[in-house]
């Protein structure tokens, strides 16, 4: 195992590049948050707008921070992968191997091997969003409670999913609509466009929800020690008496558990609805009819 | 500084996640995914390598040991067709030593016959001469006169020749 000196710098610049852009976040965090008293709910801070047509694109701290948790996790793929051997000499190699291996066979498992290209995506469907969704344990805005950012990746799972569906036919992607009786049409349109809808809104749904429990009971936590030590004098009234590892053990609950929950449950409908949209065995009639058409064509000419 | 609403549905948004999204797919597939499988491919291959050099060795192995085994069994045939040989020749040879040795063995008792018969003859010689000496002698005394060594001579061999005869009869 070679740990020359420009290994060591190429492992501490992936390393520093992997914590500055969540020291980065933190700071800008920090100087463009409005000191605010009581409880306020509100969505992602605008930074500023960029007219577009149709709609302006305001640039929040969900897009921000997702920037950020992408330039992180890239450093981080980087370091995984700095110094590969076939030996596995290194310690981060074993996570590497680990993460890859259990994705495959995740993917194998539930989409089958003709899907195997998919793995990377669901590594990439799950890092982006435990990482977004764990940004919140740094006191940042999670990108994942901001509906357009889930909205966005569940569009294009809607987009992979019609996708697979027509490559077994465009004809039998329509008569899958009149399924079981031509009469439930109208229900299966709306059930398929419910899917990305159910997938975005599930996702959002669950880390903002974490955010908003942890605001309030923070809130009621911090009400509840005022009142119960209000009648001491001096600074003893201020003491957060309920403030002190209640809201941690919260913590790991609605940031950890959940965002991690969220981004695999993500993942795995990613790969369900991928999967389960597609016919292997239709797909080869059609690919088999297709050459067999070819043949007959060219035979003609 | 303003802020969204909870739920405010912005297309462009959605479109930029989207494409973060595609981003880091590729970064995770560039980066991470594709050196591990390469490795992870090369390390089997290696393995793979590995078992077949094994593999061959043992070959190499197992064919080396049936060509001592056979070399081995040749061997002891060898030895066994040298042996067999050598107590052939041996055999011969006792054979002809033995042969050897009878034949002196007879020679000698045929000399020793030869010589003994000899022997009997020479003292029937000599028993002849003293008998005739003895009777010539005898003659004498009875006759009182000198026979002539002629008459004598006739007479005492026409008497012995009688009593070789009778002997001879016996």
């Amino acid at each position: 195992m070679q740990t020359n000196r420009k290994f060591r710098l190429v492992d501490t610049i992936y390393l520093v590049m992997m914590v500055l852009p969540i020291v980065a976040g933190i700071v800008l965090n920090v100087l463009t948050k409005p000191v605010s008293e009581g409880v306020s709910i509100t969505g992602a801070r605008i930074f500023f707008t960029i007219p577009m047509p149709l709609q302006d694109l305001p640039v929040t701290e969900a897009q921000i921070n997702s920037a950020l948790v992408m330039i992180t996790l890239l450093f981080f793929c980087l370091y995984l992968t700095h110094g590969l051997t076939e030996k596995c000499e290194r310690k981060r190699q074993h996570l590497a191997e680990l993460i890859v291996e259990k994705v495959d066979a995740l993917v194998t498992e539930n989409m089958g091997d003709y899907f195997i290209g998919f793995a990377p995506f669901i590594i990439a469907v799950i890092a982006l969003s435990a990482f977004s969704s764990l940004l919140s344990l740094c006191g940042l805005f999670p990108p994942t409670s901001d509906i357009n950012v889930v909205g966005g990746w569940a569009v294009l799972v809607f987009g992979l999913i019609t996708y697979y569906k027509l490559k077994c036919g465009p004809l039998n992607y329509l008569k899958g609509f009149t399924e079981p009786v031509a009469v439930l049409t109208p229900i299966n349109i709306v059930s398929e466009l419910a899917t990305p809808v159910s997938m975005a809104f599930r996702h959002y749904g669950n880390v903002l929800s974490g955010s908003v429990i942890s605001v309030l009971l923070a809130t009621a936590l911090s009400g509840l020690s005022s009142l119960l030590l209000s009648w001491l004098p001096g600074f003893l009234a201020d003491i957060p008496l309920f403030q002190i590892g209640i809201p941690a053990v919260l913590s790991i609950y609605f940031d950890i558990f959940s965002g991690c929950l969220q981004a695999f449950i993500f993942a795995m409908l990613t790969m369900v609805y991928v999967g389960g949209g597609f016919d292997l065995d239709l797909y080869k009639q059609r690919k088999a009819r297709k050459a067999q058409k070819i043949k007959t064509n060219s035979m003609e000419e | 500084m303003q802020s969204l609403d909870i739920i405010s549905v912005n297309l462009w948004q959605m479109l930029v996640s989207l494409i973060n999204l595609l981003l880091l797919f590729l970064i995770v597939k560039k980066f991470l995914y594709n050196p591990v499988k390469k490795m992870l491919k090369s390390r089997q291959d290696a393995i793979q390598s590995d078992y077949d050099d094994a593999e061959a060795a043992k070959a190499q192995a197992e064919a080396d040991r049936q060509a001592y085994e056979e070399k081995l069994s040749s061997a002891k045939a060898e030895a066994d067709s040298i042996i067999r040989s050598a107590v052939g020749i041996a055999g011969q040879r006792e054979k002809e030593i033995l042969q050897e040795a009878n034949a002196k063995a007879d020679g000698i008792v045929r000399q020793a016959e030869a010589e003994a018969v000899l022997e009997r003859k020479k003292a029937e010689d000599a028993v002849r001469k003293e008998i005739v000496e003895v009777s010539s002698l005898l003659t004498e005394k009875v006759l009182e006169r000198e026979v002539t060594a002629e008459d004598h001579r006739q007479f005492i061999d026409s008497f012995i020749e009688s009593i070789g005869d009778d002997d001879d009869g016996n």
